[in-house]
């Protein structure tokens, strides 16, 4: 990892585009301002984990065939059903 | 042209390429850049989003307001920047769910709603305050279900 010293008001560059600014260190806390391309998302890291885990938790759902799942609060009425495309609940023959 | 993917869960699927959601940042740490909407009955609020270059990833997903009456998505202004997106415009909204054993266990996960518009998904960052990152599917459902006479 690289480690760089930097002061209040000194930026670092990563790439060509995106810069990251220290505004502001007080005890414990740094204030960093991030300018980075559209297409760069930033995150804290905390969140971005939070939802990597869920998302991986979700696509790890072995199937959604529970008989009795309760009625939404709407039955879709006066709105379009999710659109999709129609496959089968049964599996692929157990090859893999 | 339909396109055919050969999916783990599914087996093989051929999908419409007008129902083709591209996904320039892909999910968050997923990827996937071209996802389709499944679903295995016609009517069930429960559809799965499922990765199209890599169809080792699917997830199943439900439109929020379907189960939770209060649900809101407030975005950043740099999202609202990226996306093109502002108060007034229509916008198809979905969380991802946890599946359980049980219904009481099933979750969806209210801060990282993906909203969808024009064939392009976005998985943002909610900003509304009281989000949870596994709110209880069916929590509201059950409670607004007539108990057994006590």
């Amino acid at each position: 990892m690289l480690n760089i010293t930097r002061r209040r008001g000194e930026r670092i560059v990563v790439g060509d585009d995106v810069f990251v600014s220290v505004l502001e260190v007080s005890g414990q806390t740094v204030r960093l301002g991030i300018e980075a391309p559209r297409s760069v998302r930033v995150y804290r890291e905390e969140i971005w984990l939070e939802v990597k885990r869920e998302n991986e938790a979700a696509a790890q759902a072995a199937d959604i065939s529970l008989p009795d799942l309760p009625a939404p609060l709407n039955s879709g009425a006066g709105q379009a059903p999710p659109p999709g495309t129609a496959v089968n609940q049964t599996p692929p023959p157990a090859d893999r | 042209m339909a396109m055919t993917i050969d999916s783990p869960r599914f087996g093989s699927v051929e999908i419409d390429p007008a129902s083709v959601i591209e996904f320039p940042d892909g999910l968050i740490g997923l990827g996937g850049s071209r996802y389709a909407l499944l679903t295995t009955a016609p009517g069930n609020p429960i559809v799965w989003l499922h990765c199209i270059d890599d169809p080792s990833i699917s997830l199943p997903v439900t439109e929020p307001s379907r189960y939770f009456s209060d649900y809101r998505v407030e975005l950043t202004d740099d999202d609202a920047d990226r996306l093109g997106l502002d108060d007034a415009t229509p916008v198809d909204v979905y969380v991802t769910v946890v599946a359980a054993s049980e219904p009481s266990g099933f979750t969806a996960n209210q801060r990282a709603p993906i909203l969808v518009r024009d064939g392009r998904g976005h998985q943002i960052i909610n900003q509304a305050p009281g989000c949870d990152l596994r709110a209880p599917l069916f929590a509201e459902v059950l409670a607004r279900q007539p108990g057994p006479a006590a």
